[in-house]
């Protein structure tokens, strides 16, 4: 197995490269650069800019340089400095930025995920156990309508109710007296208040869908030959479900388990720009907009390398997890 | 058996559910109750302490008691050097915030015009410009020395004093220098009327308090230009003397790059030098200084304890004890952020008119209109030097564009687009802006489809396609391309879309993003674009109508001619070119009299050209204003050139 994982990292490492390669091209791609989208926000703003303004700004910026030059510079920073480069658009190094927003990112992202993971594996569960009952037509319909509806619109419908019912639509993650203010019992409990709302919407979707799939596949696991063996040696019920079937279950939601990373690092984009959530995914957004181009790039980066990354966790997990799987590869 | 520990297993799922559910749940009353009190202790520095004759803000008294700050009377200006701003409704009192949602860092100006404080500004008519940071000015016969005076005992944010010296180090260190990003201003330049030679003007202290600014030629507009180009004339010298390359050594200054977080020392230079009031560490002679780093969530702006302005009964301003704004990322949730009294302050465009009179009451708040100087709120302009030849011949042709103004029903336009708020008429100088025509608006706005589809025969536009779409006369297609970059123009165009293609005009809308269509239009490859007029004296701001650069699309490459000094571009003729000699006469011009006659001269042409077609007349701006948020003017013309919400003079702003 440990051969196995380290033949997985050393092919992992061209990939990443290969990905970096098309991301910076991918970012150079639309027409304009971000000295083109400022001066076009900063004219709309009444300001005057010329074109020798414009063009200093380019040489400042070093973006009058050919594209592979611009690469091989970004690249060089990163492997020797571990410098992400600069973000045009915030006037800082881009692992400023990322710094600034990676914590409430989590915070969103692991609520989020645990509030998947308690809802969905036990409704799962017992949706399969309770096959065509009411409480399984319930939960099905549900969750049919958690993946159908779009996160942002169920995000608009919250906030609306949330306004008219209370006053406040729960815009951000705090309430503006505590933007600023520093850590105290009453900024979390704004937080937890202010959490409620992205953690439905975000979760929605992916607790209806992790529903399905445990559902279905405990369904599948229910009548296996192990379950019937155990029933008939006389073992109790709970027991049974928690050792055979829901474990073999498990196996779906592990092995997308470490796609997520990607998400858990970034958060969700539209639903947080509709929400004004001051997390990962609209900063990311404005930064493509903008051609803020070191920015985006790195996170583009960051991205593939967290699938990358999870791809193998994912692979590692199941073995540890399914006995099968890893006699499979002693096998081989 | 099998049954009940099934329903166990149930049982187990529902509490962790419900446990799941309620634990959020239960955070939502505890908080709410923890966050009452807070909101109370925010109201409490409005208090009626400014009644009893108190000349500074309880915040500063308190500081002023404990050692912290010195007394207000030196902090402020000697007693005959105060500026007094009289206030719009009646004297206020002090403390409360004003919030507001802003768009993040990259809205620097938003900020910036409300806090701005030029060395003149306009006064509210808008004709002229009157002292602010100056006490005053004395100008020679023939407009050719400035005598400039400064008020004595003024100080910056941080208490240093401010003096001639800070403009001299501005003008020398900074401006000629180019530091800041920004070629030396037109406005400093003085033209010789007959070779139109540029020279630059001098500048000379005469005392701490006195500087004067010789131009060589005539230069009427001078005070004007400036409060246009460069707004303030002046910079903490103190502070800049520890940044610039040029006194601490092009090292040191990448050394204090780098301390501040930025990149290249160029950029740090521009920021600092130019938007200087996004940054706490700067001081600034304005009515609030920033307090928070621009990029967090929360932007917070305290009030300025050196700030040089009272009210009349002698209190020193401003009034408002913080700017708080909050980032937002989407333009709806400062509409949301509004209704529900989040925000006590914002500003709105057209489309938000109904749904925030329909609130007005519930949300206690109330709807400013001001007047706006655009000449439309939806139209197109239309590109004189477009590269195709066949395009290009058609928008040279006055009937073409007859055709294409009568072709569209203004009222539908009216209703559709702006609900009724816009008059259905011509793109057009409004009433009671310079430059104001009678009959101009009513030039070619009557719907008339037969006499537009007759002028367009009349061109030669007779031939038609397969899907009876109008050919060239050459035979060749002909497909009118607009290009935007703003979604929400998508209504007015699918409507214009459908007027032109019922008059036989192929039409093509590309959406595009704003850097690439700003792209665009400088290598002069947008035909039609629907950007609208908006210019409150040609004489102070000749760009949207003078072609001396690329940056209106109506006259495209004609601006790249005069810009390149006639190397590249397209060459006016005809019209424009008129307009660009009544241009350089108002440069070289000697009296007002004689540049408002030129500048109407070219207000003329436009009308009888209609490079710009407008099919909405323009839309008030929309202000929204908390009722307990006074003094704020509910009549004043809001544009860029006076500075938008900065003309109301916020300092004097209060909250009941």
């Amino acid at each position: 197995m440990l051969q196995y994982s380290i033949k997985r990292i050393l092919m992992a490492i061209p990939v990443v490269m290969f990905i970096s390669f098309i991301v910076f091209y991918i970012i150079q791609l639309p027409p304009g650069d971000y000295v083109s989208s400022y001066s076009a926000q900063m004219t709309a703003a009444g300001e005057v800019m010329t074109q020798a303004d414009m063009d200093q700004m380019r040489a400042n910026l070093g973006l009058d340089r050919p594209v592979y030059e611009q690469y091989a510079i970004w690249i060089k920073k990163i492997v020797f400095y571990g410098d992400f480069g600069y973000s045009f658009n915030y006037n800082k190094p881009v692992m400023d930025v990322v710094k600034q927003y990676m914590g409430l990112t989590l915070v969103v992202s692991l609520v989020t995920m645990a509030f998947q993971y308690i809802v969905a594996i036990p409704i799962g569960i017992y949706t399969a156990v309770k096959q065509y009952s009411a409480g399984d037509y319930f939960f099905s319909g549900i969750s049919f309508l958690g993946m159908a509806t779009p996160n942002f619109l169920l995000a608009i419908i919250l906030m609306y109710l949330s306004y008219t019912w209370f006053g406040d639509p729960l815009l951000g993650l705090f309430s503006s007296e505590y933007v600023n203010a520093p850590w105290s019992m009453a900024k979390m409990m704004d937080l937890l208040k202010h959490l409620v709302i992205p953690v439905i919407v975000i979760g929605l979707a992916s607790t209806a869908d992790l529903i399905r799939v445990m559902r279905g596949q405990m369904l599948d696991e229910l009548n296996k030959p192990n379950v019937i063996t155990a029933r008939s040696k006389g073992l109790s019920e709970t027991k049974i479900l928690f050792k055979y079937p829901t474990r073999a279950a498990l196996n779906p939601i592990v092995s997308t388990f470490g796609w997520s990373l990607s998400s858990i690092f970034t958060g969700s984009t539209i639903t947080a720009i509709v929400l004004n959530l001051p997390i990962q995914g609209p900063v990311m957004y404005k930064a493509l907009l903008g051609q803020d181009m070191y920015l985006a790039g790195s996170w583009l980066l960051f991205m593939s390398l967290l699938t990358v990354l999870g791809t193998l966790i994912s692979d590692i997990l199941l073995a540890w997890l399914d006995p099968k799987i890893r006699t499979e590869f002693r096998g081989n | 058996m099998k049954r009940s520990k099934s329903i166990l297993v149930l049982f187990l799922c529902v509490v962790v559910f419900v446990v799941g559910c309620t634990s959020n749940k239960s955070a939502e009353p505890s908080s709410s109750a923890t966050t009452k009190p807070t909101e109370t202790t925010e109201v409490k520095p409005v208090e009626t302490e400014g009644t009893e004759g108190t000349k500074e803000a309880p915040m500063l008294a308190a500081l002023v008691s404990d050692g912290k700050l010195p007394p207000v009377e030196e902090r402020m200006p000697v007693p005959g050097d105060i500026m007094i701003e009289p206030v719009v409704e009646e004297i206020g009192q002090y403390g409360g915030d004003w919030k507001m949602a802003w768009n993040g860092p990259s809205d620097k100006w938003g900020i910036g015009m409300i806090t701005e404080e030029a060395l003149f500004r306009f006064t509210k008519e808008g004709d002229k410009v009157e002292p602010n940071v100056a006490k005053g000015f004395e100008v020679n016969e023939d407009s050719t020395v400035f005598t400039i005076h400064l008020r004595e005992g003024m100080k910056w944010s941080d208490g240093m004093p401010f003096t001639a010296d800070d403009v001299l180090f501005y003008w020398e260190h900074m401006l000629t220098k180019e530091t800041f990003g920004k070629k030396i201003y037109d406005a400093y330049y003085s033209v010789d009327p007959v070779s139109g030679e540029k020279v630059l003007a001098d500048i000379k202290k005469v005392d701490d308090y006195t500087f004067t600014v010789t131009h060589k030629y005539p230069s009427v507009q001078f005070l004007e230009r400036v409060a246009i180009d460069n707004k303030w004339f002046f910079a903490p010298a103190h502070f800049h003397k520890t940044i610039l390359p040029e006194l601490v050594g092009e090292e040191k200054t990448l050394e204090i790059t780098k301390q501040w977080g930025f990149e290249d020392p160029k950029q740090f230079l521009v920021e600092t030098g130019y938007y200087y009031w996004l940054y706490p560490q700067i001081p600034t002679l304005r009515p609030w200084v920033a307090k928070t780093d621009p990029n967090s969530d929360q932007f917070i702006l305290e009030r300025n304890p050196f700030y040089w302005k009272t009210d009349e009964q002698g209190q020193q301003l401003p009034y408002i004890d913080r700017i708080v704004q909050t980032k937002i990322q989407d333009p709806s949730q400062r509409l949301l952020g509004t209704l529900s009294g989040d925000y006590n302050f914002g500003q709105f465009g057209a489309n938000d008119f109904t749904v925030l009179k329909e609130n007005e009451k519930k949300g206690d708040f109330r709807v400013i209109l001001w007047t706006q100087p655009t000449w439309s709120s939806e139209g197109i302009q239309l590109n004189q030097t477009t590269q195709d030849p066949n395009l290009r011949k058609l928008f040279q042709d006055i009937r073409f564009r007859e055709a294409l103004s009568i072709g569209v029903n203004r009222e539908e336009v009216s209703d559709i687009v702006t609900n009724g708020l816009a008059d259905p008429i011509q793109a057009s100088v409004p009433e009671g802006v310079i430059g104001y025509q009678e009959g101009w608006a009513q030039q070619w706005a009557e719907f008339n489809p037969d006499r537009a589809n007759q002028l367009l025969d009349e061109i030669g536009l007779t031939q038609r396609d397969r899907n009876n779409f109008r050919l060239n006369a050459d035979g060749s297609e002909l497909t009118l391309t607009i290009y935007e970059a703003d979604p929400n123009k998508n209504t007015f165009l699918e409507l214009l879309k459908k007027y032109f293609e019922d008059l036989g005009l192929k039409t093509d809308i590309k959406l595009v993003e704003g850097g690439a269509l700003f792209d665009l239009k400088y290598a002069n490859e947008v035909p039609i674009h629907t950007e609208n007029i908006s210019v409150a004296n040609v004489a102070f701001r000749p760009d949207t109508l003078v072609p001396l650069r690329i940056i209106t699309p109506w006259f495209g490459h004609y601006g790249l001619y005069s810009q390149s000094g006639g190397t590249d571009g397209v060459k006016p003729e005809g019209d424009v070119a008129k307009i660009l000699e009544l241009w350089n006469q108002i440069k070289a011009s000697k009296s007002t009299d004689e540049i408002n006659r030129l500048s109407d001269e070219i207000y003329k042409i436009h009308r009888n050209n209609q490079w710009v077609i407008g099919y909405a007349g323009p839309t008030p701006a929309i202000t929204v204003a908390s009722n307990s948020m006074r003094n704020i003017p509910s009549d004043l013309v809001s544009v860029d050139e006076y500075r938008g919400l900065g003309h109301a003079h916020p300092a004097q702003f209060f909250i009941k």
